[in-house]
Parts: structure tokens; sequence; C-alpha cells
């Protein structure tokens, strides 16, 4: 956190904030999801609760921006009233911490699609094994355990990574990045071309 | 009023605590008898008005039942098949029912005790008390907390951004891709105005001379006391009870290799 500008922290807790809210907008079509399907029907859209921890990184690219914009946005997707309660910090420190193992491997330099989309993998690997333990998911079929693990795993890969940085690249294309490192690569960009 | 006084880091702290016990639990008996304690203390000691207590804890219900049915379902082959429960006029083996039920009651258990967290709560003061006593980064802490007043904001956000697009005739999505482009239309100005907002802050903060430094006072000071580590104690002392209790009667049943 030292090297960090106070600027960015406010930015990443800010979109932590934002997208706590988002999270927790999806968590009725989950449940909705999940009435007809069973708890396999949160799998498909389950990508969408990684992506604060892909779009901060990508923005911001320093070491722990990952996991802690996941804790910040779980911590405020509980604080405005989800079921899961404080608990969902621990959840949103698995989520990240998958995410962040991702970005360690490259030594937080390579922030190309290919690497957020495993980023978004590494937060539905770690967020599964934790669901198996708190859901109980054990309990259910071997072939069942599998199909949902695939379903979260492309999740993750698309609705986090790629969608994450559509989203972002939108975003630093308004200018309004300029003083993070997401805004400056767009600058040196645009003055190459 | 005692529960809302109870220090709020530890009162997180004591609910983690009894959710990671729980998910050691495989029978319906514990949650269960867990679950009327909880609600016990919500309402007898906390005093949280019943109605409202309902209207938050009605949307878990829907999940618990998914959760029933798909493990009736979808579960694993039983031990012992021959022990059989009809329900809607179908067999099943009666060990699943007891899983699937305890899984469902689990969920229920998790919300009863989010709520208990929640409904007796003030959020900033957690955040305060996190920073005080768990070593929270101030820098983070007032981060979230500036953040957090911006949440009530994003609906406001939203509404204008809606009306500028109607002004400048936007249509409303029909097809998928376009109901993609129209999140993506909504996304984009809404997180750009977030970061611009964000960024003044910061400035804001920096030049009332705001370092971000650990070496500094607290206007609302949060302590730890005895009465604090007593509800910790007490909390985990029930559940541990519990436990014991139906393990006594022979319901008590954890994880063991069901895979």
């Amino acid at each position: 956190m030292k090297n960090w500008r106070l600027k960015e922290v406010i930015v990443m807790a800010t979109l932590s904030v934002v997208f706590g809210v988002i999270y927790l907008a999806f968590l009725p079509i989950g449940g909705v999801l999940v009435g007809f399907m069973g708890p396999i029907g949160y799998e498909p859209i389950f990508g969408i609760w990684f992506i604060v921890s892909i779009i901060a990184a990508y923005i911001i690219r320093k070491p722990g921006a990952a996991f802690i914009s996941e804790t910040i946005a779980a911590t405020i997707e509980f604080m405005l009233g989800n079921a899961l309660g404080p608990i969902l910090m621990l959840v949103g420190m698995i989520q990240g911490i998958g995410a962040e193992a991702v970005f360690a491997a490259t030594r937080w330099k390579i922030y190309s699609l290919w690497v957020l989309m495993l980023a978004g993998m590494g937060s539905a690997v770690t967020s599964f094994i934790w669901g198996m333990f708190q859901n109980g998911y054990i309990t259910f079929a071997p072939n069942y355990i599998l199909a949902m693990f695939v379903i979260r795993l492309i999740s993750g890969a698309l609705i986090a990574g790629l969608i994450g940085k559509v989203l972002s690249d939108a975003v630093a294309k308004t200018g309004v990045l300029s003083s993070f490192a997401l805004g400056k690569e767009y600058k040196k960009r645009k003055k190459a071309a | 009023m005692f529960i809302h006084n109870v220090n709020p880091s530890i009162k997180a702290i004591t609910i983690i605590l009894s959710v990671l016990l729980l998910a050691l639990v495989f029978d319906p008996i514990t949650p269960f008898l867990f679950i009327i304690w909880i609600w016990f203390l919500t309402i007898g000691v906390a005093k949280i008005n019943w109605k409202k207590y309902l209207l938050y804890f009605s949307p878990f219900l829907i999940f618990a039942v998914g959760m029933f049915w798909s493990n009736l379902i979808f579960a694993n082959e039983p031990i012992n098949p021959n022990a059989a429960i009809t329900l809607f006029g179908r067999d099943f083996p009666t060990e699943d029912v007891n899983t699937a039920l305890s899984l469902s009651l689990r969920i229920l258990s998790f919300a009863s005790l989010s709520l208990l967290f929640l409904l007796t709560t003030n959020i900033v003061h957690f955040i305060l008390s996190l920073m005080q006593q768990c070593k929270f980064p101030p820098k983070l802490a007032y981060g979230i907390l500036a953040g957090y007043r911006f949440s009530p904001m994003i609906k406001d956000e939203l509404f204008l951004i809606r009306s500028a697009h109607r002004v400048r005739g936007v249509n409303r999505a029909k097809t998928l891709k376009e109901g993609f482009n129209q999140y993506k239309r909504f996304a984009v100005p809404l997180l750009a105005s977030s970061i611009r907002k964000a960024e003044r802050t910061a400035i804001a903060m920096e030049s009332k001379g705001f370092t971000g430094s650990r070496d500094r006072t607290f206007y609302r000071q949060f302590t730890v006391t005895t009465k604090d580590w007593i509800f910790l104690l007490g909390m985990v002392a029930v559940l541990l009870i519990l436990i014991i209790m139906s393990w006594q009667l022979g319901y008590f049943k954890w994880y063991n290799g069901e895979l």
C-alpha cells in the first residue's frame, strides 16, 4: 500500500463500491436462475462477481489491486445487504487471491487479454474450492460438480476477463484515466499512431 | 442493546468463526437448533422488529428451497440405498434427504447470522473499528468510507444518464446485442463519472492534510472490552454445545468422504 498514490486508492475504492452495487443487483438474477436450475444456476453468470478485480488491476497495474478491490467490493456488497454477511469479506479475499495469483505470475507486468481471462479463471478456481466447502457442494455427484466447475471457468474467462477488458478500454477512451497506468498506455499508443 | 454495543470487529469475527464451524456440519438438527438460537438473539435480545426481519429473511428461503431439491436430484450415490423416505410421490434415500435438509438449513443459518450482524451494526462504525482494531490501513479505510458515501449517488447518476440518452433520442434495446450495447452505454459514463468524483475526493483529502499514515488520532474511538470477548466465546460455546448435544443424541454428522 506504500507505493500507492492516494488517488489510486480512492479510485479503486470507488470502483469497488460501484461494482459492489452491481454485484448486489445481480444476486436476484442469480436467485431466479437458482430457483429453476438449482445451485448450477449461479454458474453461467458467476464471472460477473470477479469483474472488479480484473478492471482494477488492468487500470491501476499495481500489486494487490485485484485482491484488495475484490475484497472491498465484497465488503460493500454485504454492507448493502447480501445474505452472506461478514463471511462475504472472506469470500471476496478468496476470489481476489485467484486473480492476483495470475497477475503475480506475470510479475504484474503483462496485461493482455489472455492474462485477464486467465485471471478471471483463477478467481473461478479459488471461489469454487471455497464453494465446495461453504455450500457443501461436495455432496453432489462428481459429474454435476465437474459441470458446475467448467461453466464457472468459462464464465470467469468471458464475463470477468473479456467484458472487464472491453469496459476498461471504453472508459480509457473517454480520457478520465489519463493519470493511471492504462490511460498512460493509451496516450503513448496515440502518440505512436 | 447488548448486541448493538459489541465491538463491530469482534462481532464480525464471531460470525465468521460460527460460519466456518457450521460449514463442517452435515446433519439437519444442529443448524436448525442454531437458527432458533440466533432468532432468539435477534428478535428477543436485540429487539429487531420481526416484520422487518421476515422481509429481509424471505429471499434466502428461495435459495434454500433450490438447494434442497437439487441436492435431492443430483445427490451422490448413497451408502445405504435401502432406507428411503417418500417425498412428492417419489422415494428418496434417507441419507440424501438428510443431507439436502442440512445444506438448505445451513444456508438459512448463515442468513440468520449475517442478518444478526447487519441489523445491529452501523457500517461506518465497522470500518472505523477495522482500522482501529484490525490494523486496516487508514488510506484504504477512508477510501472505502468515501466510496460508500457515493453509493446512493449511483442511482441519481443512472437516472441522469438515462435522461441524457432520452434527450438525444436513443431508443430502447430490442435485440440481445442492442441490450448488451445499452449496458455498455450506461456502464461507461457511470464508471467515468465515478472515477472523476474519486479523483476530486482524493485531491480534497490531500489538500486537507490527509497523509494516510497510521500514526493518527480518531474522533470516534472503539475499544475491545471484556463484554466483547464474552460475546465471542459465548456464541462459539453455544454452537459447540449444540454440536455436542446432537452428537450425543446420535444426530450429528460431518463430512466423511462423501465424494
